[in-house]
């Protein structure tokens, strides 16, 4: 059971930066392989400001989470905006060029040397002999709290809905005059704020170093195409499930495969069950023929 | 102002990458297969190798058979063959980017296996000091030019061997198929099958690279083989121009030779950091610049097959045409 | 040898596009297809063609069956179809779009890549001159070296056809091949249509809704209604029947005929 409480932390930070991840491919229609890069500037700026600077935890956090969004807006800006025309191919293959860069400016900024944010795993707390520490716990609070506050944005405000306008058809809402600039500024600051947390969380449990971000990316890729890319509640699911998987598989096979797990369920899925991916493409391959 | 010494080893090294990357562009380039599991490909031929080649008892492995490194060689590419059979038969009923990601994930599990099954492969402390040929006639510093005449020789038999796929009957059904998998599956093609060779013949060649790279690197551990080294081939690729015949050469030549001479700049001891992100960074910057300047790289898959040169829907063809009916 | 169809059924989730068609098509003869948009006449070429199998009924093409097989082997078989939208292969040249229609499976591997087989070779030679007349026969021999991506939508439809050649066809489909095609060059494509009839014995399956270009060349009609098949019989009988002018030509008061 301690292992399933594990899973779910990880799940959580899993589903934070997985929407982020998710919600750039439904409307800029490309998988961005610099998402997890952004997760681990995250760490890294937070983990900075808290060691360095000797600043409080949530206003580190809540500082690296809106910088970054800002720093993701400008971003994509530079690097997505010019070549957005060229269709998916290009788009992916720049996200992986904007990988390397944000990974080389990793490198430069903050070294090689591992960093640890001091500790803040509070007290223990018990519940039926299951322990979980108040940082975990506010971990979890702080994904439900941001998930819903996605899904209340997306939900009610006009902007919200214009974001899922163009997440469905693109073409359409341009045609009806959304506004399409702010609209893609409003995803490129919410996907990158989610990053940024879902990296600060990520290093407040474990150890920050630069090759957090390599190590990230396929997972976010399981958890996305697990979930389908499409229903937040099926991102949420699917990185909670891949969280659970990973830690409770500790228990039975060493932990050293705990990523080869997470890879392991996401070929088995793509390949066993191939049937929902597999018939959209022959219908689009029906529709060109 | 530097020895040739060092640039010998940077031109061995553009012909390393220069050899996967035109093993890459026959599966991605003609094939449309967005392979993002070269590192994978790369971790099993090295391994195979080394495994097959280790004889010294100290190290401890489990299986040392020590066979000599001419027959090690042919059988990695093999054994390469097959472990992208694997990957690929299954991999291959997926589409686009969720073949991508498919391949992604079968790269990083290859490199856990490695790390896991240490006392086959001595895990993340890796093997030092690997055997190289002729070095028992060639010693010390002239050495490094008998290696770069092995990589100029592996570069040319994949330049030699991917061109004449790239020219066959056989890669024109692939680009075919690539452009248009309904049409070619109307004329009889079996696309599905096709591929697999494809991926296959890319993991043998990639295989058939991975001793040359191993005589260079001289050392072998798992974080040789993490998902960097599959971006550089690509990054290589689509400068040189996806899907051109010499694009993978000359991209290569371009890339290694800017990011090593830039590691030249002397830098203050302090900033030593900045040395180490100087090469992703070019990598990365290079390959976002030509995406979005020359999408198509040097040489573009046109100049490589002949297509005259016609402005799009040229109207006086037609009319000429209709004219003389 | 012929292709026959025998109760014929295919529903996309409740939508009945083809009602339970029965037919039987002469492999030496032209066969037209028509019919108002959204009769089921392309549903028909995907059923038979492999690309998407029917629900129900059986098809054959000699003593075989052939329902349930994959694409590329209906078209092993000798059963080759054009697309509706010529998209064909974009960044190949026409010629080279022509030898990749004639390449042999044996010629299609890696070690056959190596240009090391004789039969191989002397096979290409044989396409490439084959693609040279057959697109000198269409008028397209100036074009040779386009790319298809490049082609006008005439030229585009033309190429499916004269592709579709170079595949050993037994009996062609072709999903309206006079479509976008210049005036001038539907008349040379009657014309290679029936001179394939009449000197190879290589029959057509044609949908198209240029009435006056099929009712010319056809030796029998189809007409299917919302997927069911409304009226069969030579093309004088069915321009004289009066409910295929009804559901037909009532739709299409700018017909061509």
């Amino acid at each position: 059971m301690q292992n399933v409480v594990f899973g779910i932390v990880t799940g959580s930070i899993l589903a934070v930066a997985t929407l982020g991840f998710a919600l750039v491919r439904q409307t800029e229609n490309f998988l961005n392989i610099a998402h997890a890069q952004m997760m681990a500037l995250g760490a890294f700026v937070g983990v900075v400001l808290v060691d360095t600077y000797g600043m409080n935890i949530f206003l580190a956090g809540a500082i690296t989470v809106v910088g970054l969004g800002a720093v993701g807006v400008v971003l994509s800006a530079v690097f997505f905006q010019p070549v957005r025309h060229q269709g998916g191919t290009v788009l992916l293959f720049t996200s992986i060029g904007l990988a390397l860069m944000m990974y080389a400016a990793i490198l430069a900024l903050f070294g090689t040397q591992a960093r640890f944010y001091p500790d803040v795993s509070g007290s223990l707390h018990r519940f039926a002999g299951i322990g979980i520490a108040t940082n975990e716990l506010v971990i979890i609070g702080l994904a439900v709290g941001s998930i819903a506050a996605l899904q209340l944005f997306l939900n009610s405000t006009g902007l919200g809905r214009a974001i899922r306008a163009v997440a469905s058809n693109d073409d359409l809402a341009r045609v009806r005059g959304v506004p399409v600039r702010t609209v893609s500024n409003t995803i490129w600051f919410i996907s990158s704020a989610f990053g940024a947390m879902a990296g600060v969380m990520l290093g407040v449990l474990g150890a920050v170093n630069t090759e957090i971000g390599w190590h990230n990316i396929l997972i976010v890729l399981a958890a996305a195409v697990l979930g389908g890319l499409r229903s937040i509640t099926g991102v949420i699911l699917a990185g909670l499930l891949l969280g659970i998987m990973m830690d409770v598989s500790a228990l039975i096979i060493p932990t050293a495969y705990r990523p080869v797990v997470a890879f392991g369920v996401l070929v088995a899925v793509l390949i066993l069950r191939p049937e929902g991916i597999l018939s959209i493409q022959r219908r689009k391959d029906a529709v060109v023929a | 102002m530097t020895n040739p010494i060092f640039w010998v080893g940077v031109l061995t090294l553009a012909m390393i990458y220069a050899s996967l990357a035109m093993s890459l562009n026959v599966e991605s380039g003609w094939g449309g297969m967005w392979d993002l599991g070269i590192a994978g490909l790369l971790a099993a031929g090295s391994y195979c190798y080394v495994i097959l080649t280790a004889s010294d008892p100290d190290l401890g492995m489990r299986f040392a058979p020590g066979l000599s490194m001419w027959v090690a060689w042919p059988l990695s590419a093999l054994f390469t063959g097959l472990v992208a059979f694997a990957i690929g038969a299954p991999a291959l009923r997926l589409r686009r980017e969720y073949f991508l990601i498919t391949t992604l994930a079968f790269a990083e599990i290859i490199r856990q296996l490695v790390v896991i099954q240490a006392d086959l492969t001595r895990g993340t402390v890796g093997i030092a000091n690997i055997n190289r040929p002729f070095d028992s006639f060639v010693t010390g510093r002239d050495y490094n030019y008998v290696l770069l005449g092995i990589a100029v020789v592996t570069a040319a038999v994949m330049y030699v061997v991917t061109r004449q796929v790239g020219i066959s009957p056989f890669g024109r059904t692939l680009r075919a198929a690539r452009d248009n998998e309904a049409v070619a599956l109307a004329l009889g093609k079996r696309v599905n099958r096709m591929r697999i060779k494809t991926f296959v013949l890319t993991g043998v060649l990639i295989g058939a690279t991975a001793p040359v790279y191993l005589f260079y690197i001289r050392a072998i551990s798992p974080q040789l083989f993490a998902p960097g080294i599959t971006f550089t081939v690509w990054t290589a690729l689509v400068i040189g121009g996806l899907g051109s015949i010499r694009g993978g050469l000359a991209g290569a030549l371009v890339l290694i030779v800017f990011t090593e001479a830039v590691g030249l700049i002397e830098v203050d001891p302090a900033h030593i950091n900045i040395l180490v992100a100087i090469e992703p960074f070019l990598v990365g910057l290079l390959l976002v610049l030509v995406l979005r300047f020359r999408p198509d790289g040097l040489f573009s898959e046109r100049s490589s097959f002949g297509a005259a040169r016609r402005s799009a829907g040229d109207p006086a063809g037609d009319a000429a045409r209709v004219a003389g009916g | 040898m012929e292709l026959v169809l025998d109760t014929v059924r295919k529903t996309f989730g409740g939508v009945v596009a083809v009602d339970d068609v029965s037919a039987v098509m002469p492999q030496d003869k032209i066969t037209a297809l028509i019919g108002p948009n959204g009769a089921g006449k392309t549903t028909l070429f995907n059923a038979i063609t492999g690309f998407d199998p029917p629900d129900r009924g059986s098809i054959s093409f000699g003593d075989r069956r052939i329902d349930g097989l994959p694409p590329w082997r209906v078209a092993e078989l000798g059963l080759i179809r054009t697309f509706q939208t010529p998209v064909g292969f974009t960044t190949l040249t026409v010629r080279e779009s022509m030898l990749a229609a004639a390449t042999p499976h044996f010629a299609e591997t890696p070690v056959g890549a190596l240009g090391l087989s004789r039969r191989a070779r002397d096979h290409e030679r044989a396409s490439a001159a084959r693609a040279e007349e057959i697109t000198a026969e269409l008028g397209m021999s100036d074009l040779l070296d386009v790319r298809t991506d490049e082609l006008s939508a005439g030229d585009r439809k033309l190429l499916e056809f004269a592709r579709s050649l170079m595949a050993e066809p037994k009996l062609l489909l072709l999903d309206e091949p006079a479509a976008a095609v210049a005036p001038a060059n539907i008349g040379r494509l009657s014309q290679l249509v029936r001179r394939l009839r009449d000197e190879r014995g290589l029959g057509s399956l044609i949908i198209d809704h240029n009435l006056s270009f099929l009712m010319q060349i056809a030796d029998e009609v189809h007409v299917l209604d919302r997927g069911a098949l409304l009226a069969s019989g030579p093309p004088a009988e069915i321009a004289a029947d009066p409910e295929v002018m009804r559901v037909y030509l009532g739709e299409e008061t700018d017909g061509d005929g």
